[in-house]
């Protein structure tokens, strides 16, 4: 499996929320709301939607090599 | 239930992909096998009318995952297999081909198809759905070209978008007074065909198109419309909209198959997700079909939930984007229909908000103004909410 970086300009989210909702395992919006990444890295794709679907195109996603299965 | 242990997606569009890559996530073991009719791995779509067309990314670069990721995640894709039959009985579909393809539990997501106009194909004439209808249509696109695009929905207006950008001049041709008028209203229309203008794409609105005529070399030379003018064109666009893949597909009415909110249709073990799926939605309480690529991806994951015995609903508000003429366009909340529109900004940098007959607003869209899109799905969430607190009273 692949893993991903996340990186979120939090300076550019607008809170929409997209994001957690493609990924909430990944992406919470927070009570300031301005999304935060739970984690990371991960080994969940659904990420690389979540920065697709960011209407402010906030969240980098960058494939950071690839783990080996167990 | 007990736990499937294969499960069949057919279609290997954005819903298909993330239904199959949730199961991998949330631990199912079990086997995971993609029919698609498309000879090519899950690719993003949307970009096949900006980026993609306008030469920006190639066809590697859309591809909604590394090319080892399948492999990797033990999920089987049967590329170029359209599945055409379904034995419910058996829980065997049958491929195009005639191969037999099992399932314990089956979940259908086609996708769509693009309209047609009878007679309207061969040289020079296009639709644009597929990485292969995108090659064939860039293949027309240079500078000093002329495209007619009949058409001015999504599709239509972000290739014209594409295709002026590329040189070419593009007429475009709808029966509706302004462009996107079904979908965003006349107000937002009017100010889009201004814009439009601005930028030098020729207008023919408000008349039908009467026929297509050729050159000697069978390739289109003039369109003539209703009113009896004509539109010279090299090459053709036909964007009348998109009807989704049910033929044959087990609990399809009425141009959709109904699920509640995790995808389950009133077939057991079948599931449905993305463009083809009536999906309850807890937060509207109705059925809604949408064919928005949010809705696929969350549509995808929830049948995953589904069948991992989670229940997991994709309730977000619906919403997608376009970008087109300088313009990014962002709708949220769904109107079929509204009373006012409420428009506040200025040309080429406005909020518009569709207004019920009681002044709440079921759906926004933004242009050029993303910053506001948070708030306005925050309003319409409410409002949304409240509406459905009142009808259940």
């Amino acid at each position: 499996m692949s893993t991903y970086r996340i990186t979120i300009d939090r300076s550019v989210c607008s809170g929409f929320g997209s994001c957690a909702d493609l990924a909430p395992q990944a992406f919470a919006v927070g009570a300031d709301g301005i999304a935060t990444a739970l984690v990371v890295e991960t080994d969940d794709p659904a990420v690389l939607d979540a920065a697709a679907s960011c209407p402010m195109a906030a969240i980098t996603v960058e494939e950071v090599g690839k783990q080996e299965a167990a | 239930m007990t736990r499937p242990r294969r499960v069949l997606i057919v279609g290997a569009g954005l819903a298909g992909a993330r239904c199959a890559e949730t199961l991998r996530a949330g631990g199912f073991d079990g086997e995971v096998v993609i029919a698609g009719a498309e000879p090519v791995p899950p690719y993003e779509r949307p970009a096949l009318s900006k980026e993609h067309l306008a030469g920006d990314r190639d066809a590697e670069a859309l591809e909604l995952r590394p090319r080892s990721f399948w492999d990797d995640a033990g999920i089987e894709l049967l590329l170029g297999s359209r599945v055409v039959g379904f034995d419910l009985g058996a829980r065997t579909g049958t491929t195009e081909r005639g191969a037999q393809l099992r399932w314990d539990a089956l979940v259908l997501a086609t996708g769509s198809a693009p309209r047609r106009l009878p007679g309207w194909d061969g040289p020079g004439v296009h639709v644009l759905r597929t990485l292969a209808d995108a090659a064939e249509l860039g293949r027309e696109l240079r500078p000093g070209s002329r495209l007619a695009v009949v058409g001015a929905g999504f599709v239509g207006t972000e290739v014209a978008s594409t295709a002026h950008s590329l040189g070419a001049e593009v007429t475009l041709v709808d029966l509706a007074a302004v462009p996107l008028e079904r979908i965003l209203g006349a107000e937002v229309g009017a100010a889009l065909a201004s814009r439009y203008r601005d930028e030098g794409v020729h207008l023919r609105l408000g008349a039908g198109v009467e026929r297509l005529e050729r050159g000697a070399d069978g390739r289109p030379s003039r369109l003539v419309l209703a009113d009896g003018s004509e539109v010279p064109a090299d090459a053709v666009l036909v964007a009348v909209g998109v009807s989704p893949e049910v033929d044959g597909l087990p609990g399809a009415r009425d141009g959709s198959i109904a699920t509640d909110a995790c995808g389950r249709t009133e077939v057991p073990g079948v599931y449905a997700a993305g463009d083809v799926a009536g999906t309850w939605h807890p937060l509207l309480g109705r059925r809604l079909r949408v064919e928005h690529w949010t809705s696929a991806a969350g549509q995808g994951a929830a049948v995953a939930h589904a069948l991992l015995g989670e229940e997991k609903p994709f309730a977000a508000l619906p919403y997608f984007w376009s970008d087109q003429f300088g313009l990014r366009l962002q709708y949220v909340g769904h109107a079929e229909s509204w009373s006012t529109v409420e428009l506040a900004g200025e040309p080429g940098s406005f909020v518009a908000r569709y207004l019920d007959a009681r002044g709440e607003p079921e759906a926004a869209l933004s242009v050029n103004r993303p910053g506001e899109v948070g708030r306005l799905r925050t309003e319409l969430a409410a409002a949304a909410e409240h509406r459905a607190r009142r009808l259940a009273a």
